[in-house]
């Protein structure tokens, strides 16, 4: 896992707090802020789905592997049609991202701890999800910041995984951990396109 | 490898028993059953008609019936687990019963498993049975159910069976909700070789399922419409992560698989085995065997446990466990390992009597005391095992490295050896190690120290030679001794003690110790005779002593040196045997001979030796070594006998002479040379390589050819004899270069090349000229200086005064004797018969060829035709004037008589002699300048053609007779200088044959006398007026 040099700094500002919460911000900062993190992000979301992937054996290790079914009803799909994303009010779309990442370091956490069970010689694939997990949190923060700045309510954080079932077999973890980073993927791709949204209408 | 045979594996479940039903029912082949069928209800109602029977016979209550049947499931182990009870058991009564348990798949007609379970039973007690299923039981729905018998031994088959409680249901399905699709079993744990069996359930048979195994579809067997049955045979170990089998439905997508967890099969412990070291604690050790790959899932563990207490320990290691004993109260232990994971158990077992398994403790405390020079006690402690017990222990002995004794000791507490034989001062290691002595099990670890022996008198006399030197008229003795060895040192040598005793002079003794570690002395003596005795001390007491003697005489007698080849094992010496007594010989050498120190090294040998090989480490290839060879004498007297000298490996000479060019010919050079400067030289010189370059293909005799490294070739001479220093190259081309390059050589090859020099042979022809050329010119200015010297002696040799007739002594004779036909003859008496008259072009100066000949007018005066018939008197004069041709040979007389009738041969006719002459002559004249000079006379040519008158117009006087003119003219030397004429015209008077001037003139009055002139050159056809001829006149 190769960071750039100034990206554990930059983490570092980023994972830091938002500053006097509901203190009037501009909030171009931040979104700008959130926007370079979610594009770095996007960097990485495929390499952690390949190595997740070439961990798990048949089928999720051969080439071309997709299950579009797969979905876990603890995790928001990212999916959604073009008219009602637009159409989503600046609390909307905050809200439905900053649940999903919070739902996803929940699950990004979960996947670790199984992965570190089901390939404990793996400490690539183990940091990867270790990495994601932290730029989730950074992501939430970051949006926590935004709607800060925009006087947006911050939802209250819920225990998305309550209803996870701790029984799962050796396979459906793996399931779980492939949609887990799959949705990764999708929701920082989502996330590049809400903040660039939102960039565009909060210009610095 | 997962062999997929549904069909098979139905057949093969056939044949067994236990599971006959089963397969038949799933097999969905209803006549078997049908026929099973009948066959139960009919074995039902004939039980149904005994039982009634019995208890009327035996008037026994009927078996108690399995109340509050209740059924567990395991789905990880695929078990059903059974529990009931048995009401109406009297209290504190036991009794013996069997159930008949009945499981049925999917239908409870479908039974798949009968068995009969006995136990006695106690009041309230709760049973318990359990059963695997090779399906999962997710798979499909179960029902059981049981009955019991009395299973008294006195009750004969077939016994009375209670009734049968309802069917119990075991649906595990019903709790997995609603998935479209569910794979089973989850997570299995299975080790490698053994057999699974997969089902896939789907909500609806209506849908397409595959199923894949590590990727590749696998086909099953359909249980029912919604169940697919998979047997996984033989499965094998792929990864520590598992193996995963999925079925993906068509359409939706849906996946659903199973992670099977395949181990390596668990292996049983290896090597178990157990010990003691202080009878208290037991210590069990084992090999664990492979790995079974999955770590995580399958941890083993092991457990140690003793039949005879009972007592049971977990092992908290993998490999080793330790038990407390109890040496008092028992003395066997039967040890039972077991090991095992969640699949699999195994077992070993050891009985041992703890005595016999005495692994003792290292012996420790080990000293050693009394230590002599040969002997020394070692000591040593053990620890004790149980009351007195004996031990075993071994000793070993290292000197140098190596075991020199080795001994057994039997001890109980404290051990002790004595160690003998050993050398003094001498470092030893001695270790023990001991075992039980009367049940061996093990030896314990060494335990060792070292010590060293005493020391003792050194046993030798050190090996003692001398160097002697003469400085400034003293005696300078270098005294040098070989350190003693270990084995004759037998301590640490303090000093050497130097005794010199003067045999000459009184007995007197002079002591000198030098400390060691010193090998050498230097003592300046007198010329007196010396015996020296040297001994090495050491702390215990002095050796023998080494004696030498130096005695007055030097004994530097002349030894002829012998040459010696050396190999790299060093030089191979060999001397005469001595006829006279010799104790001993030594071989004497410098080891550094280039080094100014020397290193002086000997060898001292035997009486009766009289060849060695002397080799060393530092002998080095290209180094002259002289070797010495003395015999010491019975006084000790050392005697130079023999000098060798040679190479341990001869080299090649690293360089060449200078070499000088001298004697440089045309056809040769000298070269000479100084010797080989090289000094130290590398080996033995054995002669000289001359190497000749030239254009010239071929080489000279003597010389071959030879390619140098450059690949150049050239000529080479090889010169045998290393003395020669001068080497003469002969043969050589003149005016040519050569190029040359003298080298050395020794028995390891020539010198490396270096730079050619360069000469070229002189020219020939220079030389010889010059060596001609010089002799002559001296010759002929000794010649010229000799003729000036003498010119006037010259002058009267060669051409001496012309003496005048009259006054000729002859002339006195005639007149004396008056003979008058006898007289001088006057050119006034002369009769001319023809005049010859030369139109003279004055002034003109041509050319002899381009002169327009003149064509000679005759005046004939005289009756051409046989005027004088008969032959007249002839006289003849002689005139031997020389002009300046006379000069080169004075000594013949140009033109004598005898030559004259072949020159005038060429004259056959006059005619063309006189064209000639007259010709030559008008040309001669024509040189003159003008006006000088017209008076000439002109000698006049008789025809010597005697016979010949017709050829002669200008008839001489008398043909027939040896009528001849000599020419007489005085010329001056050298027509072109008129001066000189003039004089001999009037001096020629005198000399001249011819009448004088006055007469002359008038001859010139009348003409010009005719002459014959005749080159001096002869047959060059060239003809110039030449003085000093004789003529004739008639």
């Amino acid at each position: 896992l190769r960071f750039p040099p100034a990206a554990p700094l930059c983490l570092l500002t980023l994972l830091l707090p938002p500053l006097r919460p509901g203190a009037p911000i501009s909030p171009a900062e931040p979104i700008s802020q959130a926007y370079s993190l979610a594009l770095y992000m996007q960097k990485n979301t495929s390499t952690l789905l390949q190595t997740y992937l070439q961990y798990q054996g048949s089928p999720f290790s051969d080439p071309g592997f997709s299950a579009p079914e797969l979905q876990l009803s603890s995790l928001p799909p990212a999916t959604v049609s073009f008219k009602t994303w637009h159409a989503l009010d600046d609390g909307e779309r905050l809200g439905h991202a900053q649940g999903a990442f919070l739902a996803l370091t929940q699950h990004l956490q979960l996947v670790g701890d199984d992965q570190r069970d089901l390939n404990p010689g793996s400490p690539i694939l183990l940091a990867q999800l270790g990495a994601a997990r932290l730029r989730a949190q950074g992501l939430l923060g970051n949006m926590a910041a935004i709607m800060t700045a925009l006087g947006l309510p911050i939802p209250p954080e819920e225990d998305t995984l309550g209803v996870v079932a701790f029984g799962a077999s050796a396979f459906e973890r793996k399931c779980r951990g492939y949609v887990v980073t799959r949705e990764y993927g999708h929701w920082t791709d989502r996330a590049v396109k809400d903040l660039a949204l939102l960039k565009a209408k909060y210009p610095g | 490898m997962f062999v997929l045979r549904g069909v098979q594996r139905h057949l093969r479940f056939a044949q067994r028993p236990d599971l006959n039903e089963k397969f038949y029912k799933m097999s969905g082949k209803p006549e078997p059953m049908a026929v099973f069928s009948v066959f139960q209800t009919t074995f039902l109602l004939a039980l149904l008609s005994l039982r009634m029977y019995q208890s009327q016979v035996f008037s026994e209550p009927l078996p108690l019936a399995p109340k509050s049947l209740e059924i567990s499931i395991d789905s990880t182990h695929q078990r059903l687990h059974l529990q009931w009870r048995v009401h109406n058991l009297a209290y504190h009564r036991e009794l013996k019963m069997v159930f008949q348990i009945e499981i049925s798949r999917i239908k409870t007609s479908n039974v798949i498993w009968v068995e009969n379970y006995s136990t006695t039973v106690k009041w309230n007690q709760v049973l318990r049975w359990s059963w695997e299923s090779q399906l999962p039981l997710e798979c499909t729905q179960h029902f059981v159910r049981m009955r019991s018998g009395a299973a008294d031994a006195q009750i004969p088959e077939p016994r009375f069976w209670g009734d049968w409680t309802s069917w119990e249901e075991v649906a595990v399905q019903s709790s997995l909700g609603h998935h479209p699709l569910s794979v089973f079993p989850k997570d299995k744990l299975v080790e490698e070789g053994s057999n699974v069996t997969v089902c896939y359930v789907s909500r609806s048979h209506h849908n397409n399922i595959s199923c894949y195994l590590e990727g590749i579809q696998i086909h099953g067997e359909q249980l029912d419409p919604n169940v697919c049955v998979f047997h996984l045979n033989n499965v094998p170990f792929i990864r520590d992560t598992g193996t995963n089998m999925y079925c993906k439905m068509d359409p939706g997508g849906v996946i659903k698989g199973i992670v099977l967890f395949v181990s390596k099969v668990f292996e049983e412990p290896k090597d178990f085995s157990c010990e003691t070291r202080d009878l208290k604690t037991l210590s069990c050790t084992w090999d664990p065997g492979k790995d079974t790959g999955l770590l995580t899932q399958l941890s083993p563990s092991y457990t140690l446990f003793e039949s005879f207490s009972g007592k049971k320990v977990i092992c908290t290691h993998k490999s080793w466990c330790d038990w407390q004993a109890a040496p008092d109260s028992q003395e066997m232990y039967n040890f039972t390992l077991t090991a095992g994971n969640d699949l699999r158990k195994r077992s070993v077992h050891l009985l041992f009597n703890l005595t016999h398994r005495v692994h003792p403790m290292a012996p420790f405390n080990v000293l050693f005391k009394n230590v002599s020079p040969t002997n020394a006690a070692m000591t040593w402690r053990v620890h004790s095992i149980g009351n007195y017990s004996t031990l075993l222990c071994q000793v070993e002995l290292y000197g140098e490295g190596k075991v020199i004794q080795k001994q057994n000791v039997s001890v109980v507490a404290n051990g002790e050896l004595l160690v003998r034989n050993l050398e003094p001062y001498t470092e030893y290691v001695a270790q023990v190690r001991c075992a039980h002595a009367s049940h061996f099990w093990r030896w314990s670890e060494w335990t060792r120290d070292n010590f060293t022996t005493a020391e003792a008198a050194p046993s030798e006399a050190p090996d003692v030679w001398r160097e002697v030197k003469s400085v400034q008229g003293h005696r300078v003795v270098t005294l040098f001794w070989k350190p003693l060895s270990k084995l004759q040192a037998k301590g640490k040598i303090l000093f050497y003690n130097v005794v010199l005793e003067n045999l000459d002079g009184p007995s007197t003794m002079k002591l000198l110790s030098i400390p060691a570690p010193a090998n050498c002395t230097e003592l300046a003596l007198d010329h007196h005779s010396y015996q020296i005795h040297v001994t090495a001390n050491n702390s215990v007491g002095t050796s023998p002593a080494a004696v030498i003697t130096l005695s007055r005489d030097p004994g530097n007698k002349d030894v002829e040196e012998a040459r010696v080849k050396g190999t790299k094992d060093g030089f191979s010496l060999s001397w005469k045997p001595q006829p006279r007594d010799v104790t001993g010989y030594i071989v004497e050498w410098c080891e550094h001979p280039r080094d100014p120190r020397c290193d002086l090294q000997w060898k001292s040998l035997g009486p009766n030796t009289t060849s060695t090989v002397v080799s060393s480490d530092a002998f080095r290839p290209g180094v002259r070594y002289n070797f010495r060879i003395y015999g010491i004498s019975t006084e000790r007297i050392p005697y130079l006998l023999e000098k060798k000298t040679g190479y341990s490996q001869e080299l090649a000479p690293s360089d060449s002479p200078q070499v000088h060019i001298g004697n440089l010919t045309a056809s040769s050079f000298t070269l000479s040379w100084k010797g080989w400067p090289a000094e130290p030289q590398p080996g033995f010189l054995r002669g000289y390589s001359l190497y000749l370059k030239s254009k010239a293909v071929q080489c000279l005799p003597g010389s071959e050819k030879a390619v140098l490294p450059d690949g150049s070739v050239c000529c080479k001479y090889k010169i045998d004899n290393p003395k020669q220093k001068t080497f003469v190259v002969q043969n050589l081309q003149p005016a040519s270069f050569y190029e040359f390059f003298l080298t050395p050589y020794t028995s390891a090859g020539e010198g490396p090349l270096g730079t050619f020099t360069k000469v070229t042979t002189q020219d020939e022809y220079s030389r010889i000229l010059i060596r001609i050329l010089v002799p002559m010119i001296l010759c002929i200015l000794l010649l010229t200086i000799l003729c000036y010297l003498k010119s006037q002696w010259m002058k009267e040799k060669c051409y001496p005064d012309i003496p005048d007739p009259y006054k000729s002594s002859v002339l006195s004779l005639i007149k004396s004797k008056e003979n008058p036909r006898l007289t001088i003859m006057n050119v006034k008496d002369c009769v001319p018969d023809a005049i010859e008259v030369i139109n003279k072009r004055e002034g003109a100066r041509k050319s002899l060829i381009e002169t327009e000949p003149t064509k000679p007018t005759y005046l004939h005066l005289l009756p051409t035709e046989k005027s004088y018939p008969g032959p007249g008197p002839c006289i003849c004069f002689e005139n031997f004037t020389y002009n300046q041709a006379a000069s080169e040979s004075c000594g013949p007389v140009p033109g004598p008589p005898k030559e004259q009738p072949s020159q005038l041969g060429l004259l056959t006719s006059s005619e063309n002699v006189l064209k000639a002459l007259g010709k030559t002559y008008v040309n001669s004249l024509g040189e003159i300048p003008a006006g000088e000079t017209n008076l000439n006379y002109v000698s006049q040519l008789a025809s010597p053609l005697c016979g010949d008158k017709s050829s002669l117009p200008t008839n001489p006087p008398e043909p027939a007779l040896c009528s001849e003119y000599k020419m007489q003219m005085a010329i001056p030397m050298g027509l072109a200088s008129p001066p000189s004429i003039t004089p001999l015209d009037e001096g020629a008077a005198a000399h001249s044959p011819c009448p004088p001037r006055s007469s002359g003139s008038r001859c010139a009055a009348h003409g010009e006398q005719f002459a014959q002139v005749q080159s001096e050159r002869g047959r060059a056809g060239r003809w110039t007026l030449h003085p000093g001829w004789n003529f004739q006149c008639q």
